[in-house]
């Protein structure tokens, strides 16, 4: 209506210059008014705020309509004295003598204030209540969520919530102060509200406050960055800076593809990151249309004094009412309370309305936090997750095919994860705001995009799985070793080149390393068995998936992995690697140590627990490869030897005490299980428990199992003196070798420089 | 009970009857209106006067007449209907018995 009436008439526009300032002729009321564009400007604004204001009223046209008109008589006068056009200070003088919005309000807040009470919201939340039939004063409540300028202790936050919900704002108020006190989770959606709810300030005309627009005149995208140039009165150049800064570094990154640094998380988040908040600022932030808004837009300078002034006086005005609030809340509790016990006193005889209200009240609080719990677990859950796989996704080179799969990978990563969080988060604020343009529009794009995202999720594992479908024969190999005899053999790991993971907050533990296109993976696990023969040996076995047998196959057999024997060392990989062009198809290796009897062995720390990245699913075979005497229960770091029944530490603790027939040490004796029987020997004899019942064994049977463990204690002590015997007789061949005091060169035709000993009988005759 | 709503009933009240006495005088435009109150002493915003006029209108108690102005669009010029003249002595006389009451009342203790 108030367009239509003003007239902004283009067709009439005129260019006239008056005190170097752009004039316009408008039509307003049916005159033609030469007019200054800023006081155009702020009258807009003003017209504006009075349509809000009386949006609800009856007779909302005429009023207007009444009020315009009495300007335009005003504007007349003006002219007639001389004039040459309607100034910025003429429209404001007349704009006092009209009042504002606000201004109308203030003729009753005069009223309560003289009256003694202070609390406009109060009045508000009332008089409303009372009717707004009753009196034409009242500020109609609005339904947009307001932080209250009016009223307020620190941010106006509690005042604004309590006006949108109809709530004393008290209760609100103490609500916050419990949640700060106690949980200390009260000052987040503070802030959070603080930051994001529009003060009412904004609401009132030719208030000095900016609002964050985009600048549809200068834009190249959305016109995000140019908007908040104008917002901060900075050059356009510097946000535009600022987002492409870290999205040109990604680039650069990408070009070179060296993902060399690749687990410090962060550098490599902060371009999608700037992204994100590029589209979310796009999303959130209105653009400006009219001259008004672009007026608002560029408004006053905010720059560093303009905020320390705002600051300032905020601060002087936070103490008085901090201690407003202060007596506020205890005359509220003690009225309030007055009125419950009176409730609760009258409750039979009334039904206990306001009681009602309260549990109501409540309720209504309780199902507000349980909602924003959720949405809050939700955006964190869908954070995590997506903060993971832009972790991971440099590694899918190592994984996923180019073309579908790729394609498949990143529509996951976009519409499957960073929709959603753009969503929610665009959907929070929006909330928050009421900025209701377009919302049909944006959600069904949104669902359409998610949609997209799902499909490619599904193409993704399904394609996935497709690659890992079938599982390698078992192809056991063993190693040479260089000197299978050895008493103790010690697995170590290679350390890689570099460490990157140290350093980083955010590691990648199943990727080692990843150097250009290899990276290694940590699928390696050790089994200790015990061996056959009186050597060591040991082999290798390695796996993989792939989408038929054949790759499968192919796909182990191209596993490089090796060990090697350096004196009592066996030095393991600490990888596998996998490339970018054979991928990474479960790639994994399972080393076997055969230890003979009686022999040390000892795995380093620096072996690590084949952990891993498997895709377990029905094509893993790892259950078949299951042997019977692996040996359980062993840690990293510890010397164990090897017994006919298992491993034992060196003083003499079995590793695995659950085995079966595993003779373990008891407090003061020995117990045996074996099954269900429990032979224990102690000083209270020997008691043999079968199972039913506890009784003492007769003297043969105990004989028996004297006799059984005397004899594998004859036998452990035989296979000792065995080994020591084998021990001093190496010995001995090496001290004969040193004492040895010459030896002789025997020169033969195929062999010139032989050294042996020269007691050799062999030698003695030869040299005959 | 509650005392702003109760000060704001007062106040619009008396803000009624003050404008519809103003009125009674004579037919009159609302920036005469504004002129006497203020030289009353009564300070409103203009702008507060334009709904009280259009509500008072809607309600019958008002009627106005479009007079051509020389300066500017043409003014609404306001007169009380016979409803309004009604209305208007049962506010004067409430008015009178509420100020005696007040009166009495806010003298009697000492």
């Amino acid at each position: 209506m108030i367009y239509a009436s003003t007239g902004a008439g283009k067709s009439d526009k005129k260019l006239n210059y008056c005190v170097m300032k752009q004039v316009i002729n408008i039509n307003f009321q049916g005159r033609v008014v030469p007019i200054e564009v800023s006081a155009f400007d702020i009258l807009k604004l003003y017209t504006d705020s009075l349509n809000r204001y009386f949006a609800n009223e009856n007779g909302k046209e005429e009023i207007i309509n009444d009020i315009e008109s009495r300007i335009g008589e005003l504007f007349q006068e003006r002219l007639k004295t001389g004039a040459t056009c309607i100034t910025d200070e003429d429209v404001n003088a007349i704009i006092k003598s009209m009042g504002r919005p606000e201004d109308f309000e203030e003729v009753e807040s005069d009223n309560t204030a003289s009256a003694g009470t202070s609390s406009a919201e109060n009045q508000n939340a009332n008089s409303s209540n009372a009717g707004s039939g009753a009196t034409g004063f009242e500020y109609i409540k609005s339904k947009r969520l307001y932080r209250s300028e009016s009223d307020k202790v620190i941010g106006g936050v509690c005042s604004g919530l309590a006006n949108y919900f109809g709530i004393d704002v008290v209760v609100v108020r103490i609500i916050f102060a419990i949640l700060f006190f106690s949980f200390g989770f009260g000052l987040l959606p503070y802030i959070i509200l603080w930051v994001a709810v529009p003060s009412t300030a904004s609401t009132q005309i030719g208030s000095p406050r900016k609002k964050l627009f985009r600048d549809n005149d200068d834009k190249i995208i959305g016109g995000v960055c140019s908007g908040i140039a104008n917002y901060f009165g900075i050059n356009v150049w510097i946000p535009r800076v600022l987002f492409l800064l870290p999205f040109l570094s990604f680039v650069f990154r990408l070009n070179n593809s060296n993902w060399g640094d690749f687990p410090d998380f962060f550098n490599f988040s902060v371009s999608p990151g700037a992204l994100f908040v590029y589209i979310i600022l796009w999303l959130v932030i209105p653009e400006a249309t009219s001259t008004a808004e672009k007026l608002e837009m560029k408004g006053e300078k905010v720059d560093m004094n303009s905020i320390k002034n705002s600051v300032m006086e905020e601060m002087k005005g936070m103490q008085h009412r901090a201690e407003k609030f202060g007596k506020e809340a205890k005359t509220f509790a003690a009225e309030k309370g007055q009125v419950l016990g009176a409730e609760i006193g009258q409750v039979s005889k009334r039904s206990g309305k306001s009681l009602g209200d309260i549990i109501a009240l409540l309720f209504k609080i309780f199902a507000y936090f349980i909602i924003g719990s959720i949405a809050i677990a939700l955006v964190i859950g869908l954070f995590a997750f997506g903060i993971v796989s832009v972790g991971l996704f440099p590694a899918k080179d190592f994984l996923l095919n180019a073309g579908w799969q790729n394609a498949f990978a990143w529509g996951t990563l976009i519409f499957f994860i960073a929709i959603p969080i753009i969503g929610i988060i665009t959907w929070i604020i929006r909330r928050l705001a009421n900025i209701k343009t377009n919302r049909k529009v944006m959600r069904s794009s949104f669902v359409a995009m998610w949609l997209v995202g799902i499909v490619s999720f599904v193409g993704l594992i399904i394609s996935i799985g497709q690659d890992f479908r079938s599982n390698s024969p078992i192809n056991e190999e063993q190693i040479t070793l260089a000197n299978p005899s050895v008493n103790k053999l010690e697995l170590t790991a290679l350390s890689p080149d570099k460490k990157y993971f140290r350093n980083n907050w955010y590691s990648m533990r199943p990727f080692e390393v990843i150097e250009d296109d290899t990276a290694y993976v940590r699928n390696v696990t050790v089994e200790i068995v015990k061996s056959k023969t009186d050597s060591f040996m040991v082999t290798i076995l390695k796996l993989a998936n792939g989408e038929d047998k054949r790759t499968a196959q192919k796909n182990a057999s191209l596993i490089n992995y090796n060990a090697y024997q350096l004196d009592s060392l066996l030095v393991l990989e600490r990888g596998v690697s996998v490339n970018k062009t054979d991928k990474f198809r479960n790639q994994r290796v399972i080393v076997t140590v055969y230890v003979p009897v009686g022999k040390q062995v000892r795995v380093d720390e620096s072996v690590g627990w084949g952990n891993s990245i498997h895709f377990s699913g029905p094509w893993n075979n790892d259950r078949d490869l299951e042997t019977v005497d692996v040996e359980r229960g062993w840690n990293r770091n510890t010397d164990y030897i090897m017994k006919e029944n298992g491993l034992y530490t060196l003083d003499g603790t079995a590793a695995d005490e659950y085995k079966n027939g595993n003779p373990s040490k008891k407090k003061n004796g020995i117990e045996i299980r074996d099954g269900k029987t429990n032979i224990t020997i102690d000083e209270n004899g020997i008691i043999i428990n079968d199972g039913e019942d506890n009784y003492r064994y007769n003297d043969e049977t105990r004989q028996k199992t004297i006799d059984s463990i005397k004899s594998e204690m004859k036998r452990d002590q035989q296979s000792r003196k065995d080994s020591i015997q084998k021990i001093k007789q190496q010995l001995d061949e090496e001290l004969k070798k040193l004492e040895a005091p010459k030896s002789t060169t025997v020169k033969t035709q195929q062999n010139n420089y032989y050294v042996l000993p020269a007691y050799n009988p062999m030698i003695m005759m030869l040299n005959k | 009970m509650n005392i702003d709503n109760t000060a704001s009933q007062m106040r619009k009240g008396v803000l009624e009857f003050c404008i519809l006495s103003v009125i009674k005088q004579g037919e009159a435009y609302p920036s005469d209106i504004i002129d006497k109150m203020r030289e009353a002493n009564l300070n409103i915003f203009e702008g507060t006067l334009y709904p009280l006029l259009t509500r008072l209108k809607n309600a019958e108690l008002l009627t106005y007449r479009w007079v051509e102005s020389n300066s500017g669009p043409p003014r609404k010029y306001f007169s009380l209907t016979e409803k309004g003249g009604q209305f208007y002595s049962e506010l004067e006389a409430t008015w009178n018995e509420l100020a005696n009451a007040v009166q009495a009342l806010t003298r009697s203790p000492e």
